[in-house]
C-alpha cells in the first residue's frame, strides 16, 4: 500500500465515521447547525475517495463497513481493537500490505509510534 | 470524568497566533500531533466545518471529529490574541478555540459526552464574560473546573 493510498483509506474511514456521527442521535441532541446540502456533499467526497483506492481493497472496504459499520480497526499492543483477540506475533510487525484480523477480518491499522 | 481532568496545561496556549479558521485549526492540531497523523485530522476536522461551522457564536467554536490518527480523546484549547472569522452562526468573530479528536472506537461513548459537557460550559463562559479571564494556562483549568462543579452542582 503507497502513503498515497493509505491516506485516501484513512481519510474515508474518518469521514465514515464523521457521517454515521451526524445521524447519531446523542449527537444530534448537543445542538451543532448541520447544512442538509453540505451533509450530500460530503456523501459524494468519500464515494469519490472510494474510487481512487485500488478495486479489490475498496469492494473489502465497503464489505467490512457493511459488516461492522467500522471497517478498520487500529491494532494496540498486538490486540485488534475491533474484535479484540490477539494477533498472531508474525502479523504484529508494520508492513506495506494490507492486512485484515484473522478473527474478524477488519483492516488491521498499527498507529505511527 | 471531568473535563479539567482532560485537559493540559501545554495544551493550553492563551495567546494563539490569529488567522484564517483553517490555520488556526492547523496549529492546535499540530499541539497534539505531528506529520501525517497531523494532516489526517486536519482533513477530518476541516471537512466537519463544511457541513455547518462549529462556531456556536458569542465568540467560542469548538471543532471536532474522531480520527484514526488518535489513541484516546485529545483536547487542545486555543485563545488567539486577536478574535478571528470562524464562519460562526451569529457572524460574529471568535477567540476561544476548543479543540476535540476522538479515536473512532469509543466505549462508553466518552466523547459525545465530552462534547455535550463543552458546549455547556462554553455556554456559562459567554453568559459570565469569561472568556479574557484567565491569564495563564493554570487559571484557565481551574475556571473550567470551577464552571463544571458548578453545573454538576445545579442538577
Ligand atoms: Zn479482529
Amino acid at each position: 500500500m503507497t502513503d498515497v493510498i493509505e491516506m485516501h483509506l484513512k481519510l474515508l474511514f474518518d469521514l465514515d465515521n464523521l457521517i454515521a456521527d451526524m445521524e447519531e442521535p446523542a449527537y444530534k441532541k448537543i445542538g451543532f447547525k448541520i447544512e442538509d446540502e453540505a451533509s450530500l456533499e460530503l456523501i459524494r467526497k468519500r464515494n469519490q475517495l472510494l474510487k481512487k483506492l485500488p478495486e479489490e481493497l475498496g469492494q473489502i472496504y465497503e464489505i467490512l463497513k457493511r459488516r461492522y459499520r467500522q471497517a478498520i480497526a487500529p491494532v494496540e499492543s498486538e490486540f485488534c481493537l475491533g474484535c479484540f483477540q490477539k494477533l498472531p506475533t508474525e502479523l504484529a510487525t508494520r508492513s506495506k500490505e494490507i492486512i485484515t484480523c484473522p478473527n474478524c477480518g477488519r483492516i488491521l491499522y498499527w498507529r505511527k509510534k | 470524568m471531568n473535563l479539567a481532568s482532560l485537559l493540559s496545561k501545554d495544551r493550553v496556549s492563551l495567546s494563539l497566533k490569529p488567522g484564517k479558521k483553517d490555520s488556526v485549526i492547523k496549529d492546535l492540531v499540530y499541539a497534539i500531533k505531528k506529520g501525517t497523523d497531523a494532516e489526517l485530522i486536519v482533513s477530518t476536522l476541516l471537512k466537519r466545518e463544511e457541513l455547518g461551522s462549529t462556531g456556536i457564536g458569542k465568540g467560542i467554536a469548538i471543532p471536532h471529529c474522531r480520527s484514526l490518527a488518535v489513541e484516546k480523546l485529545e483536547i487542545a484549547v486555543g485563545r488567539t490574541s486577536k478574535p478571528i472569522n470562524f464562519n460562526s452562526i451569529d457572524k460574529k468573530p471568535t477567540s476561544l478555540i476548543f479543540l476535540i479528536i476522538a479515536p473512532p472506537q469509543d466505549p462508553g461513548n466518552q466523547y459525545l459526552i465530552t462534547l455535550g459537557k463543552i458546549v455547556q460550559i462554553a455556554k456559562e463562559i459567554t453568559k459570565k464574560n469569561l472568556i479574557q479571564k484567565a491569564k495563564t494556562p493554570e487559571e484557565f483549568i481551574t475556571l473550567i473546573n470551577d464552571i463544571e462543579k458548578g453545573l454538576t452542582k445545579r442538577k
